[in-house]
C-alpha cells in the first residue's frame, strides 16, 4: 500500500544520452579501471541509470534541477523519487524490504541508520569521503558507510525587530514575553502540528542538556530514570505550559501557515531550524531580520547542531548501480557544479572541508558560526528509539495541547508512559 | 461422451486456471506466508533474524492498549458509517427514481465523490474541517458547531465517519436504484388501487423486496468500513492522540512505525477473522430475510 505513494522507479531502460557534448564517440571498455568510481569526470563511459530517494522535502526541486544538471555534464541518469516527508522511514523499509529499494538514499544518524545498516555499501575507499569534516561521517565500525548532507540547527528563530534575545533567556523572562505578546494580540511564539515540530526538536534540549545524553536515553529505554523526576524536563514541562497558555494551539497550525505567519510578523518567534529559510525565502523581502537563538531552557545559551541526513548506497543494487552511484556522490562532493549546489541551491551547511561558505543566508550563518565556535549542543534526537516521536511522543503531546487542565508534570508522566511503550 | 466429457473439462481448465494461479499467488500465497510470520519476533528487514516465539504476539495483542481502542474505535466508525451510508443511499435511490426533473444529473452528482480517491478526497475534507468550518464558526457566531472538527477526538471520528458517508452513499444509491427498479410497477400500482399510502407501499412492498440490495449494500459497507485506510491516513493520521485510529492504520503503525512485524501480521490475523466472523453472520442474517416474488 505504501508503496503506491510514490512514483515506482524502473531502472530498466538505459537509453543513450542525446547530448555528449562535444566528445569523442563513446568508446566503452576503453579503460576497465579497478576502482569503482570514475574519478574523472570526462570519462566517455555510459553508466547505469540510478534511482535516489531521500528525506528533504525542502531539497526536492533542487535536487530535481541537479539529477538534469548531471546528466548534461556526463550523461548519465540520476532518477529522483518523489519525497515523503514524515513517512519517509516507512517507505524506505518497503521499498527495500519489497527489492525495489532506491540506489542512493538518505538515512538518518542514529537509530535509524541502526535500523537500516545491513544495507549500506561500504564507501572508505572513495574518494569523496577524505574530504568529510571530522567526526562527521556515518560510521559501521570503522567503515565510513555514510557522507553527511551538511550539519543543520534548530532553536528560536526569531523576528529581531519583535523580540530582543536578551528578553528571552530563562523560564520567567520567556514566559514573560509570551505574555507581553499575548496581550498584544501578537502569537508570541509557534509551534505547528508535524510530529517533529510539536515535539521532537523541542524536546531535544532537555535530552542535550543531560551530562551524557546516550547513557540518559539508555537508562530511560531500560526504565532506570524517568522524565518526570529529572530537573531539565520538569523545567521543560513549565515552558510547554507557559506555551500552551500564550499562544495558539498547534494543532491548528500546520509548517507552512507556522512559516508563514512568522513572515507576514503575525507571529513573533517559532521553535524551528535552519531549513525554514526555504519557505521564508519565498516571502521575498520580510521588511524585517531574522535570527536564531537557543531554546532557553535551564539558561541554555547554545543551539542544537547536527547531522540530519546522510547520503548512503545500497549494497543491495546491482554492481554497475553502486558504481554508478559512487560516480554521482563523486561529483556532487567534487566537481564545481555539485559543490556549489550543495551550498546554494539547498541551502546545507556543508560538513565537508573541500567546500565554502559564503554568502549563507541568516540562519544557516548562525548555525555555521556556532558549530565553529564549538558552541552547540547535540541532537539527542538521533538516539531515540526508531519512531518514538512520531508514534509515541506526538500523540501525547497532542494530548496535552488539546486538554487545557492537564498539568506538566501529567504530561511528564504520559511521557514516561509513551516512551516506555515507544522503547519495547 | 468421455472425450467431449474430457472437452468440456480442458475448456473449463482454461478459463479458470489463469485466475486461480492470479488468486493463488496474490492472495492465498501471502495470507499464509503472513500466518507463518505471525509466530515470528521480527523487524521488517530481511538480513534480520526471525525469532519464532509461538502464540506470544497473539498474547501481546490483547494486552495492548491502543490496539484494543483502536478496536473500539472502529466499531463506533464502522456502525455509524453503516447506519449513514445505507440511509443516505437509500433515500437519494428513492430520490432519483422519483420521476423529477434533473434526477439524471442529481444521480450522476450523488455518484461523483466515489470517483475521487480516498486519499485526495481526505486531503480535500482536512481543509474543510478546518479551514473553512472554522471560518464559517468565526463569521457566524455558531463556533459550537462549527469549529475545527479534526482535532477534538470525538469529533474528528465523526469527520471520518462524514467523509466515509460522502464518498460511499453514492456507490450504495446505485445498487439500491438498480433494485428498485427490479421492482414491478405492477405491485406498486395494484396497492396503490388497494388504497395503500406512501409509506405503507414503502414498508410492506418496496423494502421487503429490496432485501437482496441490503445484503449487497451492508456487505459492501460493513466490510469496506472495517478496512478502511485512506481516509484514515489523509484526513486525519490517527490522531488526535490516536482517537481516530482505526484497526487497519494500527496494523500498519506496528509493522512500520514500531517494525514489530510478526505482532502486526498477528494483528491482521485477527482482524481478518473479526472481519469475517462479522460480515458473514450479516449476510446470513439478511439473506434470510429475502423474499421471492
Amino acid at each position: 500500500m505504501v508503496g503506491l505513494l510514490a512514483a515506482c522507479g524502473s531502472n530498466s531502460d538505459n537509453n543513450a544520452s542525446p547530448s555528449a557534448s562535444g566528445s569523442a564517440p563513446a568508446t566503452s571498455g576503453a579503460s576497465a579501471s579497478a576502482s569503482p568510481s570514475g574519478t574523472s569526470s570526462a570519462a566517455p563511459e555510459k553508466l547505469k541509470k540510478i534511482s535516489l530517494f531521500q528525506s528533504k522535502v525542502e531539497i526536492a526541486d533542487a535536487l530535481e534541477a541537479l539529477a538534469k544538471t548531471y546528466q548534461k555534464e556526463t550523461g548519465n541518469e540520476v532518477e529522483v523519487w518523489g519525497s515523503a516527508g514524515d513517512a519517509y522511514a516507512t517507505q524506505l523499509q518497503a521499498k527495500l524490504t519489497a527489492g525495489e529499494g532506491p540506489t542512493i538514499f538518505s538515512v538518518a544518524t542514529g537509530e535509524e541508520a541502526e535500523k537500516f545498516k545491513s544495507y549500506f555499501a561500504d564507501l572508505s575507499n572513495e574518494p569523496y569521503v577524505k574530504n568529510i569534516a571530522p567526526n562527521m561521517a556515518l560510521q559501521d565500525g570503522d567503515k565510513i558507510v555514510g557522507v553527511p548532507y551538511g550539519v543543520e540547527g534548530f532553536g528560536l528563530v526569531y523576528n529581531k525587530s519583535l523580540v530582543d534575545p536578551k528578553d528571552v533567556t530563562d523560564l520567567d523572562s520567556f514566559t514573560k514575553t509570551l505574555e507581553k505578546f499575548k496581550a498584544e494580540g501578537k502569537n508570541g511564539l509557534s509551534l505547528s502540528q508535524e510530529a517533529y515540530f510539536l515535539i521532537g526538536h523541542i524536546i531535544n534540549t532537555p535530552f542535550a542538556l543531560q551530562a551524557d545524553p546516550q547513557d540518559f536515553i539508555a537508562k530511560l529505554n531500560k526504565g532506570e530514570v524517568k522524565m518526570a523526576d529529572t530537573k531539565e524536563f520538569q523545567e521543560f514541562a513549565k515552558f510547554m505550559e507557559a506555551i500552551r497558555a500564550n499562544t495558539p494551539n498547534p494543532m491548528e497550525v500546520k509548517y507552512d501557515t507556522q512559516m508563514g505567519d512568522f513572515a507576514t510578523g503575525k507571529t513573533a518567534m517559532v521553535h524551528q531550524g535552519n531549513w525554514s529559510y526555504g519557505l521564508l525565502k519565498d516571502y521575498g523581502d520580510l521588511g524585517f531580520d531574522i535570527g536564531m537563538m537557543p531554546f532557553p531552557l535551564a539558561g541554555n545559551n547554545k543551539i542544537a547542531v547536527g547531522v540530519a541526513s546522510n547520503w548512503v548506497i545500497n549494497a543491495k543494487a546491482d554492481p554497475d548501480e553502486i558504481k554508478a552511484a559512487n560516480a554521482f556522490l563523486n561529483w556532487l562532493f567534487t566537481s564545481e557544479t555539485g559543490k556549489k549546489a550543495i551550498v546554494d541551491d539547498f541551502k546545507f551547511i556543508p560538513a565537508m572541508t573541500n567546500i565554502e561558505a559564503d554568502n549563507l543566508d541568516p540562519l544557516s550563518q548562525v548555525v555555521y558560526e556556532a558549530t565553529k565556535s564549538g558552541q552547540t549542543i547535540p541532537w539527542a534526537m538521533n538516539y531515540f528509539p526508531q519512531g518514538i516521536i512520531v508514534n509515541d511522543l506526538a500523540p501525547a503531546a497532542q494530548q496535552f495541547f488539546l486538554d487545557k487542565n492537564m498539568t506538566g508534570e501529567q504530561f511528564l508522566k504520559n511521557l514516561d508512559a509513551a516512551w516506555a511503550k515507544g522503547a519495547q | 461422451m468421455s472425450t467431449r466429457y474430457r472437452k468440456e473439462r480442458a475448456w473449463y481448465a482454461l478459463f479458470t486456471l489463469p485466475l486461480l494461479i492470479i488468486f493463488t499467488t496474490v492472495v492465498i500465497i501471502p495470507f499464509l506466508i503472513g500466518i507463518g510470520y505471525s509466530f515470528v519476533s521480527w523487524d521488517g528487514i530481511p538480513a534480520n533474524p526471525k525469532v519464532f516465539v509461538g502464540f506470544d504476539n497473539y498474547v501481546a495483542l490483547f494486552k495492548d492498549e491502543r490496539f484494543l481502542s483502536s478496536a473500539w474505535h472502529t466499531i463506533e466508525f464502522t456502525v455509524l458509517s453503516l447506519l449513514l451510508v445505507n440511509v443516505l443511499g437509500l433515500v437519494f435511490s428513492l430520490l432519483v427514481t422519483q420521476k423529477l426533473r434533473g434526477s439524471n444529473v442529481a444521480r450522476t452528482m450523488f455518484f461523483m465523490p466515489n470517483l475521487i480517491g480516498g486519499l485526495i478526497l481526505g486531503y480535500i475534507w482536512q481543509f474543510v474541517f478546518t479551514d473553512a468550518f472554522k471560518t464559517v464558526g468565526e463569521r457566524t457566531g455558531l463556533d459550537a458547531v462549527f469549529f475545527n472538527w479534526l482535532i477534538h477526538p470525538q469529533s474528528a471520528l465523526y469527520a471520518t465517519v462524514i467523509v466515509f458517508a460522502w464518498q460511499m452513499a453514492g456507490y450504495t444509491m446505485i445498487i439500491y436504484i438498480a433494485g428498485l427498479q427490479s421492482i414491478p410497477d405492477e405491485l406498486n400500482e395494484a396497492a396503490k388501487v388497494d388504497g395503500a399510502g406512501r409509506w405503507h407501499r414503502l414498508t410492506k412492498i418496496v423494502f421487503p423486496l429490496l432485501m437482496p440490495s441490503f445484503t449487497i449494500c451492508l456487505f459492501l459497507t460493513l466490510s469496506n468500513a472495517f478496512k478502511m485506510f485512506d481516509v484514515n491516513l489523509s484526513l486525519t493520521k490517527g490522531g488526535p492522540n490516536n482517537a481516530t485510529e482505526l484497526f487497519a492504520m494500527n496494523i500498519y503503525n506496528e509493522i512500520f512505525g514500531y517494525g514489530h512485524y510478526g505482532l502486526g501480521q498477528a494483528k491482521a490475523i485477527v482482524f481478518f477473522l473479526l472481519v469475517a466472523a462479522v460480515t458473514l453472520t450479516q449476510v446470513i442474517i439478511t439473506k434470510r430475510r429475502e423474499v421471492q416474488l
